[in-house]
């Protein structure tokens, strides 16, 4: 069935195993519902959110597809699962929801595709220590309901709430739209229990903080499945807040704005949500809201504790009008909760010949400015870019995270176009000393610029790798720890 | 018939799948084939010609309970992916080709118009002429709740509602879900015919599948019933305000949580109807499910997954149930929700049950 689709790069593996007799053995596991060789399944976790696997489904292309799907539903099973795999040099890609958009769960050499979603139920609500344990295939959602219905919030709400595992978020390294109070995904994670690629099983502690040398279970936060299984999570957890404040200011420009925001965070304020959208986003995702109009304008939202939450929000009242800022009221912010999770026009701009994607990098406030011009530039001048807007969000007292929407209508090949968009935009980061990810991570297109963010420190990470996955069984080709030697086309 | 909407379905199979944490089917299955945006993705290839028909891709498509979870997140407001996975397998496939699992039902339905396979004897029926109300009896309750369609009909009488039992089959809906169009509309011819020779008011039907059958895939069938369709709480309903139905307490059952059906709840938008009715029987407590309304979460017996995804339908039963308040009693309002609820296990009554405890005491 899917021959004429495509192929699995056997290549850098060969010979390539006898996968009919495999899955057996993985069916002797996990059980026959555990496995499947099916084309369904194996077209269903071939790629992500990546565009560029976006551009190979338009085309009614696979190239890159896993030999096998299996579901474990225990971290004994992803041992067993991982140890025989290693045993028969089989690569091992974890999979989540598939929201990951750099094509981080592109199974680049076939393998096995792990799907973690059978693994979704929450092991131990702790409201004396305020944590929850989960299991890494619980959806996004379902966790925040879960905690909700408890009296608790998570305070991770990234775009792809509904469409991510948390598993996924500690894999990427992930931030929520709340991050500024809550802190990154990495601020919340107390503890892992990860499963090595050669079996062992290592479980960190769930205490608020050790000094006994480095945090091995932490080193899994971020390692996108290149080190191995993420298999409990044990996160910090909150009360859900008694109140929220919503406020909106513009600004004449993103320059006056930024420096609102500096002074308010660098003051000691943590705003939930902190928003700065640049004048074509400004007008895209506010055209009701008249005093925005001709400026930028930055939404807040402020919640917990009702008292200290007023005193943050007089404080950037304050600070906004000393930077020019015009209050705009709350209606802006009610309107971001409304349409946060819309990405329904990606979805129409590509069927209509499009590509479209974001990039998200970080930067000191000195930088933070400069930044957002030199990276609109660099991408606006690659031919057959239409759009590069962008707004900034996710901040810190040392700089913020910059965030793009770059849409275009190339006229040649798509595949070559999207390459030359990033290429620019990358290099453009880097030459202003920004990183060159803030929260999607790495995936395979990002490994690209691994070596120019990190210098030698890139090294030490492989060595990292390699000590723990000698085979590089695990996510090959990912997080620019190993050489891609054929890319799918 | 409307046919595929192939730009919709390919918005939703290029979307990250933002409505797949309302999903039942994604829920409990765990397989990306079968998340929403996942079965928009194989429809899509299979429409497109990349991919050639077989039972996986059928049976991963087929893994729909046409709950519409999907649409409360969707960002696509135009877009039924419930409706357009349903055109895609009945339109698109290659003829005689049948999930594995539908094929004894099919072929009950085909022998004697029933997927359970032969039918009871008519329940006795007063020869009205021009009757108020013609009630049609859905296949699910009659084969497994036969008492609840009598407690129907003594409602009825109780109201001083003429009315007559339509001597029908199947409305049409499994052959449709199962691809059999031919007998969907065979079917649904002869129901319309009988029902026109009936010179009723109106049908009376408690069952949310009929229901959307008559009102929506009918007209699309050219079987255009000749008289309005009205779902038992919104007809018993109007009974209580008009005085002909006077509930009185319960015994037994002083609290009750009610289930609403999917279809009821967010295709017909019945959701306020049952619950009036519920808290027109003098001291019941009604406690709600969560979510309730229509954020409902299907119980995993729409589409008739109990027939052919059995397994994975129990398990979404028992998802439904974890998020239902204590009570005495569990009422929904649909026979595939109460057959499947009642499974998984818990006291489960049909709303026209409840009724007919309060007032046929």
């Amino acid at each position: 069935m899917l021959e004429h689709l495509g192929r699995t790069i056997q290549e850098e593996r060969l010979p390539a195993p006898d996968y009919g007799a495999l899955a057996e053995k993985f069916r002797s596991i996990v059980g026959s519902e555990g496995v499947s060789a099916g084309g369904a399944d194996r077209l269903a976790t071939c790629r992500d959110y990546w565009p560029m696997g976006t551009l190979w489904f338009l085309e009614g292309k696979a190239p890159a597809l896993p030999d096998l799907v299996v579901w474990p539903r225990s971290s004994s099973e992803v041992a067993a699962v991982l140890k025989l795999a290693a045993e028969n040099n089989i690569p091992v890609t974890p999979y989540g929801e598939g929201s990951g958009a750099l094509g981080g769960a592109v199974p680049l050499q076939g393998g096995i595709a792990l799907d973690m979603k059978r693994m979704n139920r929450v092991l131990k609500l702790d409201r004396d220590n305020l944590m929850v344990t989960v299991e890494p295939g619980l959806n996004g959602s379902r966790y925040e309901e879960y905690l909700n219905r408890h009296g608790y919030t998570g305070g991770h709400f990234p775009q792809s709430l509904r469409c991510s595992t948390v598993g996924g978020w500690v894999a990427c390294r992930a931030a929520g739209t709340f991050s500024t109070r809550y802190g990154k995904i990495e601020d919340m994670v107390v503890s892992l229990e990860a499963v090595l690629p050669d079996g062992k099983v290592i479980r960190g502690r769930k205490l608020p903080r050790t000094s006994t040398g480095p945090r091995v279970d932490h080193l899994f936060i971020g390692s996108e499945g290149t080190l191995g299984v993420i298999t409990a999570i044990t996160l910090r957890i909150w009360p859900y807040p008694e109140k929220r404040i919503y406020c909106s200011y513009t600004f004449e420009t993103i320059e006056r704005a930024l420096e609102a925001i500096r002074r308010l965070v660098q003051a000691g304020a943590r705003p939930a949500v902190v928003r700065l959208y640049d004048p074509a986003e400004t007008a895209h995702h506010f055209p009701d809201c008249e005093a925005a109009a001709g400026r930028v304008i930055l939404v807040l939202l402020f919640e917990g504790d009702a008292g200290i939450i007023a005193a943050e929000e007089q404080l950037a009242a304050k600070l906004a009008r000393e930077e020019g800022g015009l209050a705009a009221g709350p209606e802006p912010v009610e309107h971001w909760l409304e349409t946060r999770f819309n990405v329904g026009l990606a979805s129409k701009l590509f069927r209509q010949g499009a590509v479209v994607d974001t990039i998200e990098v970080s930067t000191n406030w000195t930088n933070a400015a400069p930044l957002y011009h030199a990276m609109q530039k660099a991408i606006l001048a690659v031919e057959g870019t239409a759009l590069a807007s962008g707004h900034y969000s996710h901040v810190y007292p040392e700089g913020a995270a910059l965030y793009l929407t770059l849409v275009g209508f190339p006229a040649g090949d798509k595949r070559e176009y999207y390459r030359r968009l990033w290429g620019a935009a990358m290099e453009s980061c880097l030459s202003l000393g920004g990183a060159i990810s803030h929260h999607h991570g790495v995936g395979l297109h990002r490994g690209l610029w691994m070596a120019q963010e990190h210098g030698k420190a890139l090294e030490a990470l492989r060595m990292i790798k390699e000590a723990l996955d000698p085979q590089g069984i695990m996510n090959p080709g990912k997080l620019g720890l190993g050489e891609v030697k054929k890319w799918p086309e | 018939m409307a046919g595929i909407n192939r730009e919709l379905l390919l918005d939703c199979a290029i979307c990250p799948n933002m409505c797949r944490c309302e999903c039942p089917v994604d829920r409990e299955f765990g397989r990306e084939a079968v998340s929403p945006s996942g079965k928009a993705r194989l429809a899509h290839l299979l429409l497109e010609g990349h991919l050639d028909w077989d039972g996986d891709l059928l049976e991963a498509i087929s893994s729909c309970l046409g709950c519409r979870g999907c649409r409360l997140l969707c960002p696509f407001p135009e877009l039924d992916l419930c409706e357009e996975l349903l055109l895609a397998r009945t339109e698109a496939r290659p003829a005689g080709m049948i999930l594995p699992a539908a094929v004894p039902y099919l072929n009950n339905l085909k022998k004697f118009g029933s997927p359970y396979g032969a039918r009871p004897a008519a329940l006795a029926s007063p020869g009205s002429q021009n009757p108020e109300v013609l009630y049609f009896i859905n296949c699910t309750s009659q084969a497994n709740h036969p008492r609840s369609q009598q407690i129907i009909l003594e409602l009825l009488e109780a109201a001083g509602v003429s009315y007559r039992v339509l001597d029908q089959y199947c409305c049409g809906y499994p052959a449709q879900i199962w691809g059999d169009m031919e007998l969907a509309r065979q079917l649904a011819a002869e129901n319309s015919a009988r029902a026109a020779q009936s010179g009723a008011q109106l049908l009376l039907t408690d069952c949310p599948e009929c229901w959307h059958t008559f009102t929506a895939r009918y007209p699309e069938w050219g079987s255009e019933l000749s008289l309005p369709v009205v779902d038992t709480a919104t007809f018993f309903l109007g009974l209580v305000r008009q005085g002909r139905l006077e509930p009185g307490p319960l015994g037994e059952i002083g609290t009750v949580a009610y289930h609403d059906p999917c279809i009821w709840a967010r295709v017909a938008e019945i959701c306020a109807a049952p619950r009036e009715l519920m808290q027109s029987i003098p001291g019941l407590e009604l406690r709600e499910a969560q979510p309730a309304g229509r954020e409902t979460r299907c119980c995993g017996g729409g589409a008739m997954f109990q027939l052919t995804f059995p397994e994975q339908s129990a398990g979404i039963a028992r998802r439904r149930l974890e998020e239902m308040p204590p009570a005495a009693a569990l009422v929904t309002s649909c026979p595939f929700c109460r057959e499947n609820l009642q499974a998984g296990g818990g006291k489960v009554l049909d709303l026209a049950e409840l009724l007919g405890l309060a007032v046929l005491r």
